[in-house]
């Protein structure tokens, strides 16, 4: 027995050596980078690897491998710039990014999120890329991409796409409800949506639990900001401090998060959730209006490619209206979605800011709508399409050119995010919570994460 | 009770040289090198970031900016005042409190039950390891679900014994216990098998002892089995402390800490400092004193565990 | 081995109960008490195994389905309406959609494999050598140095992850087998069992050996380690899981997609808005099964033979 064991030490120690061997060397060509690479063929340029992280997502990653092949051939000097793609999970992105900055790991360009970009060109994770590009190049994006992909008034980074969140709705059941609703942005304000949402909250079987619920506005079961800080801008007036919804100094909360209309939209928002008059389940369940389990929902126009996917014989009967609103404050759809950043730590940032601009220019972003299939943020693009000039996907198009505004800009909106999520939660879940004191808290919680940015628009 | 003392067998060398060279010495030098290997690993791959972080924090550091300014004792001064810091300790040891107890007695009192070869024996016993050989990650999704406040299956149980719905991830004072409940149920196979080993060792002639002596079942189980089990048992409370005071990704997951704080336990606050709001510095400061807690925690129950010789 | 061969010959150790009864009043009793034990197995596996029940139905169903007959409980909260291996064929990169995702679950299966493996086989060799110096060898301010192992159990992982990241890349061995293998080499957790399960040891065995010359290597290698296999067993089954669920570490340390482990592919199917139940169970469901078969082909090493039955009752 001693006998049989040694011998499967051992061999199971040179399986291993024969993996481990090979692995590191095929695995990690950046290490290489330093060797005198360069004379492999002048006229085809500089052989280079550049390393992009990005997001698990099939289509992204698909779009990504053909941009890169479109890249390679768009100039000879770039023929032989070979480009690795690191995929992490969407919720790992943020965390990665930190991880490969603080290791100083091998880094060129990366996916960013529109809001986060003024985190990192304040932490200078990121560099400016105003220089490469000119005024007119900056106007064929929609406005709203060029602030997100800007700090303090210098462009960062590029946007591939965009992103507005309207009000998708399962037409089998609205029918069954009698219910019409309007094909446009317009849509309706909240009292007629919820008049809506609580007559598709069905419980026919009469145990105390909906059948289907009226509503699920957003996406996955974060309550973050993306669609749920909506409701907080939407109840004030174009201009007013909670449209703004952070402070011209960009960490100031007090006032902004906490008005009497604000607080007003919180307890609706409670009110959604618990109590008589609840049309979304209080925790959230994940695929609730995809597996038919919910009339309404808030969604970016990425829902087709979810539902074309789970449905591919079209059996899932729906329609597009407008994002509910306060009738006495402003229409709103968050807008934003991803850009490309460029590390500081790259060792080949000449090709690294091609790269970038060459993925969010013209071919790269055709290539990646072809692929991807969201809301694109170059205006020439969106004009093109044939199908975003016509419903539903038309209505994306309109609703960001119309109501969208960027999510709160600040380099602190991690920390917001944060704050923002708990709040959410808080007041969805929390049995009989103060709403007031609750939102007023957290606004005085924000401000102490934020104090440390104090003075950024200085910089 | 030989086999529990703890003292190194006597060794007693023919020759008593002096010197660097004699044999006591060189004796010495043998057994280290035993040792050497582990020394070697734990040093550079635990020892060095440890060392860095505790560097960390004293330092103005984010993870993007990296090291700034030196900032002394700081960041320790801050979290007097950080109530949050404060409640997510108490959380935690709550956690703690809640679960290695109860997780300790049920995997003891099965593995009593389990530990003979049959075949009903041997279909709990791999029920209750399958929890965990599943990931915590996928465990916690599953069970979110499970205990929905309308649609889960917990509620569906409930009902079909009487009992109206109650809502658990989203009740300020049942979801810490709801996750304890789920990560007792992931544990528990861990403690029991560990438990499973230790009884297995124990050697029969103890039990034919106590029967000779007129002992019943429950006689011999506190005279035989728990004093022999004992070092087991005691590494079972140990690392289960320590690794209960560590939970981060149910919580993560199932709660993101809420609702209103109630199960933001520490690792989660630390992992939120450091990742998600560039404050690796103060997120350093908190681990060192999670790693003081830990110390001294596991200090006091290896001491109050100590087997008796 | 005379300890253990002393042990295993003994029969069933029964302990007597007070008072006499009759035979038929003892028959009644034991068919009760079979009877409630048999329930409470019952119940005790089912508590255990819902969950996971319902995550094998789910990954054997249309994704629309997995959460449509949650509420109320009916025989399709678990039992799938329609059948399909659709998630496997993904998983495993043998349908179309698989393919197109980049999915190829079996070679992330060997790769955890081998990660594991490794990481059992190295800590075998220099854990045991560990303990048997802390739980047998006499050396000065030993428990100093059994402190020092043990406090590295008690740092979070999350803090000191991105300092250790950083040793691993100072050494060269990110993005490889190695840095998912060799920071686990030595285990606190490993060290420390199997202190406990070599105390069991009587002291006077390797007194003996010691006497008769015998190194310590010997030592170890003939009189430790045969007695203490359950114990070394038990120890190994655990660490094996515990990198075999890792999933943070793999993620940041490795990037080649072709070496990556299974959890973080498992991760990767919950994209920014959707997550594919589907594959995520049916992911989840391959990767337990392999180590519930080691767990089932190791466990005469963590339960007690039928000639070893202990007290009963």
């Amino acid at each position: 027995m001693k006998r049989n064991s040694l011998m499967m030490l051992v061999v199971a120690a040179l399986l291993l050596a024969a993996y481990g061997d090979r692995a590191p060397a095929e695995a990690s060509p950046v290490g290489d980078l330093n060797s005198p690479a360069v004379d492999v063929s002048a006229a085809q340029g500089e052989a280079v690897t550049i390393q992009f992280l990005t997001i698990d997502d099939e289509d992204m990653l698909l779009a990504t491998e053909q941009m890169i092949a479109a890249f390679q051939a768009s100039d000879p000097q770039y023929a032989n710039v070979s480009i690795e793609v690191q995929s992490v999970p969407f919720e790992q992105l943020f965390p990665t990014i930190e991880t490969a900055v603080a290791a100083g790991a091998e880094l060129d360009v990366f996916l960013a999120d529109g809001p986060d970009i003024k985190h990192y060109a304040y932490n200078e994770a990121i560099i400016p890329l105003a220089e490469y590009y000119t005024e007119e190049e900056l106007a064929e994006w929609v406005p709203q991409s060029v602030e997100e992909g800007s700090f303090n008034g210098t462009f960062y980074a590029p946007a591939i796409m965009q992103s507005c969140s309207l009000m998708f709705y399962n037409k089998d059941l609205t029918d069954a409800a009698g219910l019409e609703p309007p094909q446009t942005v317009q849509g309706w304000t909240m009292d007629e949506a919820w008049d809506a949402w609580q007559k598709t909250t069905v419980d026919d079987s009469g145990d105390g639990v909906p059948d289907t619920w009226g509503l699920r506005w957003g996406q996955g079961t974060y309550q973050g900001d993306y669609e749920h800080g909506i409701m907080r801008r939407s109840a004030g007036v174009k201009g007013s401090p909670s449209y703004m919804g952070i402070g011209e100094d960009g960490i100031t909360f007090q006032g902004y998060l906490d008005t009497p209309e604000a607080i007003a939209s919180f307890e609706d928002y409670r009110d959604w959730h618990q109590g008589d008059r609840a049309v979304t389940p209080q925790e959230p369940i994940d695929n609730i209006f995809f597996s038919k389990g919910a009339a309404f929902y808030v969604s970016p126009d990425n829902a087709v490619g979810t539902i074309d996917r789970l449905y591919p014989d079209g059996d899932f009967n729906y329609g597009v209206t407008g994002i509910p609103y306060y009738a006495d404050g402003a229409q709103v759809c968050h807008t934003g979605s991803w850009h490309f950043g460029v590390s500081p730590q790259s060792q080949n940032q000449e090709i690294s800011v091609a790269v970038a601009k060459f993925f969010a220019g013209p071919e790269g972003s055709k290539i990646w709508y072809d692929a991807v299939r969201q809301l694109p943020a170059r205006i020439e693009l969106l004009n093109t399409l044939p199908e975003y000039n016509e419903y539903p996907q038309q209505l994306f198009n309109e609703g960001l050119q119309t109501i969208g505004v960027p999510r709160i800009q600040t380099p602190g909106y991690t920390e917001y995010q944060q704050y923002f999520g708990e709040l959410a939660q808080d007041i969805a879940q929390g049995e009989g919570v103060e709403v007031e004191a609750l939102v007023h808290e957290t606004a005085i919680q924000m401000e102490q994460a934020l104090a440390k940015y104090e003075g950024w628009q200085e910089e | 009770m030989a086999t529990v003392t703890s003292t190194a067998p006597t060794i007693q060398p023919a020759v008593r040289a002096r010197g660097i060279f004699s044999w006591r010495n060189r004796q010495l030098m043998i057994a280290f090198l035993f040792i050497v290997p582990a020394l070697i690993n734990f040093t550079v791959f635990r020892y060095i970031p440890i060392a860095s972080s505790i560097r960390a924090s004293l330092y103005e550091y984010s993870l993007l900016r990296g090291l700034r300014d030196f900032i002394g004792l700081d960041h320790y001064a801050r979290m007097l005042n950080d109530w949050v810091f404060w409640d997510s300790l108490k959380v935690t040891a709550l956690f703690v409190i809640y679960k290695v107890p109860i997780q300790i007695v049920l995997s003891l009192a099965l593995a009593v039950l389990l530990q003979r070869e049959t075949v009903g024996a041997g279909v709990v016993r791999s029920a209750v390891l399958t929890p965990m050989v599943t990931s915590v990650i996928v465990a916690s999704i599953i069970w979110a679900m499970m205990y929905h406040s309308q649609l889960g299956l917990i509620q569906s149980m409930l009902g079909a014994v009487g009992i109206p719905r109650q809502a658990f991830l989203s009740d300020a004072s049942r979801a810490l216990p709801a996750i304890t409940v789920m990560m007792i149920w992931k544990d528990l196979g861990f403690s029991l098998i560990i438990l499973l080993a230790g009884l297995k060792a124990i050697p029969h002639t103890y039990y034919e002892a106590a029967l000779v002596d007129g002992a019943n079942a429950w006689e011999a189980f506190r005279r035989v089995t728990i004093p022999l089990l004992m070092p087991v048992l005691m590494f079972v409370v140990v690392t289960q402390a320590v690794f209960s005071f560590q939970v981060f990704v149910p919580v993560y997951q199932m709660t993101q800490g809420g609702p209103l704080d109630s199960t933001k336990v520490l690792v989660y606050y630390i992992y939120q400092q450091g990742f998600r709001f560039q404050d690796m510095g103060y997120a350093s400061a908190l681990s060192v004193v999670a790693l003081i807690i830990l110390i001294i925690v596991s200090y006091g129950l290896m001491r109050w565990l100590r087997p008796q010789t | 081995m005379a300890v253990a061969d002393q042990t295993q010959h003994r029969g069933a150790a029964v302990l007597p109960r007070a008072g006499l009864e009759s035979d038929t009043a003892k028959m009644i009793r034991r068919g009760g008490i079979a009877v409630l034990r048999a329930v409470l197995f019952a119940v005790i596996s089912l508590i255990f195994l819902i969950p996971f029940i319902w995550m094998i139905f789910g990954s054997l169903r249309r994704e629309t389905e997995i959460f449509q007959y949650l509420f109320p409980l009916s025989l399709h909260t678990f039992y799938p309406i329609e059948w399909t291996l659709e998630h496997y064929r993904d998983i495993l990169g043998l349908s179309e959609a698989g393919n197109r995702a980049g999915l190829n679950f079996g070679r992330n299966l060997l790769n955890s494999f081998i990660v594991s493996t490794g990481v059992v086989v190295f800590s075998l060799l220099f854990n045991t050598m560990g303990a048997y110096f802390f739980a047998r060898l006499k050396f000065p301010k030993k428990n100093w140095l059994l402190a020092f192992v043990l406090v590295t159990l008690f740092v979070p992982f999350e803090v000191t992850m991105i300092p250790l990241y950083i040793v691993v890349r100072y050494l060269n061995l990110q993005n490889s087998y190695w840095a998912m293998i060799v920071p686990w080499f030595a285990s606190p957790f490993v060290i420390f069992a199997l202190i406990q399960y070599f105390r069991d040891i009587p002291y006077e065995l390797d007194e003996a050996a010691l006497l008769d010359g015998a190194s310590y290597l010997h030592i170890l290698r003939t009189v430790i380690v045969p007695l203490a296999i359950p114990g070394l067993v038990t120890v190994s089954l655990l660490e094996f899981q515990f990198i075999w669920n890792l999933f943070y570490w793999p993620l940041i340390a490795v990037q080649d997609k072709d070496i990556q482990v299974l959890q973080v592919v498992i991760s990767s199917q919950t994209t920014q808005e959707q997550t594919f139940w589907g594959r995520t169970f049916a992911g989840s469901a391959l990767a337990s099964v392999p180590v519930i078969l080691i767990f089932l082909a190791l466990q005469r090493y963590y339960v007690r033979g039928v000639a070893a039955t202990g007290i009963k009752g």
